[in-house]
């Protein structure tokens, strides 16, 4: 451990060198683990980006962040070789009919964008987030700041905590069968919201909790000796204080929330919609319809059509969008933690 | 009035309530929502679910009672001649292979040379005609009756709703073809006699062609063959069971209550939308969501708790500062992106790996189907890690610094410190952390639903080892595949639900005694 020759030392045997293999095991299984997240991110980058990227400007696919899925159209016509789009393809053959009936090989999801899966996929997380960042705190407030010690509590946290550890497919069933089909909201953004703010109750409870728990005593004794009721020691001396790391500790839910695709399976996402969301009949149409969300489209995109060079870019495309946005939100949350966790110091 | 606070203040009161009365209440709710929500799973799932086992009786019923069950006998008895064919084929193959490899004939030569041997094949899988012809009539026999009955439950069902719609007299009009199972099974049973003499004949015959096997070049050939016609002769041995157990089969015999319990928990074939009967057992799923998390877990848990020994123990503190991050980032990969990443990169590169001919030792190598439970299981890894990093990385800080500092002081070395005294004292927090790695691993959905290959089929342990390069389905693969699909109300759509009420309470059991081993094997620090 020290440098040099010490009288105590004892002479390097066989121990010392089984020792130092087993700490460099040890640092083996790290970077190990390491280096597989490195590979799969770095994997789906690089092959994402040569979707979402071009080399010439503006240097983004602005296409495929912006159209609608559709069917690919892979034919060589007149000594030329096409790849088309549902819409273009169709101009096409209008403009060339003898192409009506060369053989073509046609790819469904593989050309177009993934407009309407973003547009999905924000709604969901802005929804199920509102939702449980309101049920979340507000149970927070009550275990921290009103509960005595005692079964009630006892009981409520026990829940808390089986809660998050059901599988989220299990989530999906119980959404179905609540919000689906006993509602009768059938697949619907409603449905879809609720399903996933019940699945992050837990990682948002447990996070205001701790936001509440930094907030020194003081604050609220200060507050209460002024004569002020509970609710407004809350209010004005707690909450401010708490909301910034209530909203970043949260961020991480998002995160999970935007991540998950089982529950959705079955309660708020289509395999296919030609209408954005907001193109609907009444308001009120806008809660129960069903929305493209991407999670859903990956693991439609990946399953349901064949691996090759065509399908590959919106493939990689898709998961790059969608890795990068996970990862932006939970980047921001680590890094916004750590800030906070060294700024509120009292 | 002097006597009175000069700040009084009368609050307004509603329903015996202050406004912080009603304010605490309120958060109260929502505290409650947890419990409810859990109460609410519980209480859906049971709703969905319940109905499965009365449906499932039903159909296990209506299985004996048209007959279905007397036929399965004949038709397993073909089922099992088909395997001895096949791996008679599986010998053929061999044998192809030993004449083109060792005796470097060309395949024509090869194939001209087994010319013997495929006419003792053919003649083989030929015994079985007769047989077959009786099984495939007797099917439509007993199809024809179930199907019958179908349609009088059908007709049941609409003259029902006629009546609770009030229109009576249409309900009357509505025919009801009452089904006798007794008179409708007369001519199927009746065709044991002619059965006795097809299985007689067939096992004469079969024992005749199995005896006359062509001559075989090696020993290990010899050896397969010797042991191929031990089976024959078992097979052969076993016709007069057979032939018992149809001559004492009884349609009226009660289905039990329990025995659709039991055909769920111990069933071991999950087939649905079969022109034959459905089955609904959980046993193939439960065995593919085992197998997939035991590899998970063989994988995740040295390298999560090594990292959480290293990061907690050994690393420096800068080293610290982009490890714990590092590892919480793969905490955040949405698993259906592993997913598509198992399928489109990871797959490739095991079966590559397995096709290496330096690695055709280890068991299972070289496979050739790219999703199985073996790439599900290295990325469920990946996902299990960051929750048992974590948590056990918890648990090795919560070990007091004194117990550390006694260890040194004695003289002990850094390893020794860490394996007789860390690791120990924090060991429940870490069993508990790779316990509720396995909850994580065993509730997850995409990835196995895309990458574990989707066969529902018990795996087949009788290969050691080498049962993880196989194909499987699990639990949650199932439901996310199914649900989709199936009617509303049908015995499937309950049955689905069931599964998701045994991954509920698996997920419960697992957290629970996550739980109790954190409270019960706490080392009291004092």
């Amino acid at each position: 451990m020290s440098a040099g020759k010490h009288i105590f030392q004892s002479p390097a045997s066989g121990f010392r060198r089984a020792e130092r293999a087993w700490l460099w095991a040890f640092r083996l299984a790290t970077y190990l683990v390491l280096a597989c997240g490195l590979g799969v991110f770095a994997t789906i980058v690089v092959k994402g980006s040569r979707t979402v990227f071009q080399t010439e400007a503006p240097f983004l696919n602005v296409r495929f962040l912006t159209q609608a899925p559709e069917s690919l159209y892979v034919f060589d016509f007149e000594g030329r070789h096409y790849e088309q789009g549902d819409r273009e393809h169709r101009a096409f053959v209008a403009a060339h009919p003898a192409a009506e009936n060369v053989k073509k090989e046609s790819l469904v999801y593989s050309a177009g964008g993934i407009f309407p899966c973003i547009v999905g996929t924000l709604l969901l997380v802005v929804g199920s987030m509102s939702i449980a960042l309101f049920l979340g705190v507000a149970a927070a407030i009550y275990l921290n700041e009103y509960a005595r010690d005692g079964w009630f509590i006892r009981f409520v946290r026990l829940a808390i905590l089986n809660l998050a550890g059901v599988p989220s497919i299990v989530f999906g069933l119980f959404g179905f069968g609540l919000f689906v089909i006993f509602f009768g909201w059938n697949v619907s953004l409603l449905a879809g919201w609720f399903t996933l703010a019940f699945m992050v109750l837990p990682v948002v409870i447990t996070a205001s909790e701790e936001s509440l728990k930094a907030v020194p005593k003081g604050f609220r004794e200060g507050s209460l000796a002024l004569g002020a009721t509970k609710w407004q020691a809350i209010s004005t001396n707690v909450l401010p204080y708490a909301l910034p790391g209530i909203l970043t500790s949260s961020i991480l839910g998002v995160a999970r929330v935007a991540g998950e695709t089982a529950p959705i399976m079955f309660t708020a996402a289509y395999v296919v919609r030609d209408k954005l969301p907001w193109e609907v009949a009444r308001a009120g149409d806008f809660f129960f319809q069903g929305v493209m969300a991407l999670p859903y489209h990956i693991y439609v995109v990946s399953s349901k059509i064949p691996q090759n060079d065509y399908t590959e870019r919106v493939q990689y495309g898709s998961a790059f969008v969608f890795l990068l946005l996970v990862a932006l939100i939970a980047t921001t949350s680590i890094l916004l933690r750590n800030h906070l966790r060294n700024r509120y110091k009292w | 009035m002097p006597s009175d606070f000069a700040v009084a203040k009368r609050r307004l009161r509603l329903l015996g309530l202050t406004g912080d009365d009603a304010i605490k209440a309120f958060f109260g709710g929502n505290a409650l929502v947890s419990v409810v929500v859990l109460l609410l799973i519980t209480i859906f799932l049971f709703r969905e679910g319940v109905g499965f086992f009365g449906q499932n009786r039903q159909n296990l019923a209506i299985y004996r009672q048209a007959g279905l069950e007397y036929v399965e006998f004949i038709r397993a008895q073909q089922a099992d001649h088909i395997a001895l064919t096949r791996s008679l084929a599986d010998l053929r193959l061999r044998y192809l292979t030993c004449l083109t490899e060792e005796r470097q004939m060309t395949l024509a030569a090869a194939n001209e040379a087994l010319a013997g041997f495929d006419d003792y094949a053919g003649k083989f899988s030929d015994t079985v005609e007769p047989l077959r012809g009786l099984a495939t009539e007797l099917t439509e026999m007993a199809t024809a009756i179930k199907t019958k009955f179908l349609v009088t439950q059908d007709q049941k069902e609409a003259r029902r709703q006629l009546l609770a719609e009030g229109k009576s007299a249409e309900a009357a009009k509505v025919k009801i073809d009452e089904v006798d199972f007794a008179t409708e099974l007369k001519p199927l049973v009746g065709t044991l006699p002619v059965y006795r003499d097809l299985n007689r004949e067939f096992a004469r015959r079969l024992v005749e062609v199995a005896a006359a096997a062509p001559a075989l070049p090696t020993a290990d050939l010899r050896d397969r063959m010797t042991r191929l016609q031990q089976h024959v002769r078992d097979y052969v041995a076993g016709f007069p069971a057979i032939e018992t157990r149809l001559a004492k089969w009884d349609h009226r015999r009660p289905v039990p209550w329990w025995e659709s319990f039991t055909a769920f928990v111990f069933g071991r074939a999950w087939l649905t939308a079969s022109f034959w009967q459905d089955w609904y057992g959980i046993l193939p799923l439960l065995a593919g969501s085992v197998l997939v998390s035991m590899v998970a877990l063989m994988i995740a848990v040295p390298l999560g708790v090594g990292a959480a020994v290293y990061v907690n123990q050994i690393a420096g503190v800068r080293e610290q500062k982009f490890i714990k991050p590092g590892i919480e980032f793969i905490a955040a990969f949405p698993s259906v992106v592993l997913g598509f990443f198992g399928i489109a990169v990871l797959g490739q590169i095991l079966r590559a790996v397995s096709q290496l001919p330096g690695l055709s030792w280890v068991p299972g190598f070289p496979y050739s189907e790219r999703l199985n439970v073996l790439t599900a299981g290295c990325l469920l890894a990946l996902i299990a890690v960051p929750t048992i990093f974590t948590l056990a990385e918890d648990a090795l800080n919560n070990v007091p610094r004194a117990f550390k500092e006694a260890s040194f002081a004695l003289g002990a070395s850094r390893l020794q410190t860490i394996t007789r005294i860390v690791v120990p004292a924090s060991l429940s927090g870490i069993v508990s952390a790779v316990l509720l790695g396995l909850g994580r691993v065993i509730g997850e959905t995409m990835v196995v639903l895309l990458c574990a290959g989707n066969r529902i089929a018990i795996p087949d342990f009788s290969s050691g080892l080498g049962v993880v390069t196989q194909p499987v389905h699990t639990m949650t693969g199932i439901i996310a595949q199914e649900m989709g699909e199936v009617v509303r109300g049908s015995i499937h759509y309950r049955a689905l639900f069931v599964v998701g009420l045994v991954l509920f309470l698996l997920s419960l059991a697992i957290n629970y005694a996550a739980q109790t081993i954190v409270r019960r094997y706490r080392i009291s620090i004092g």
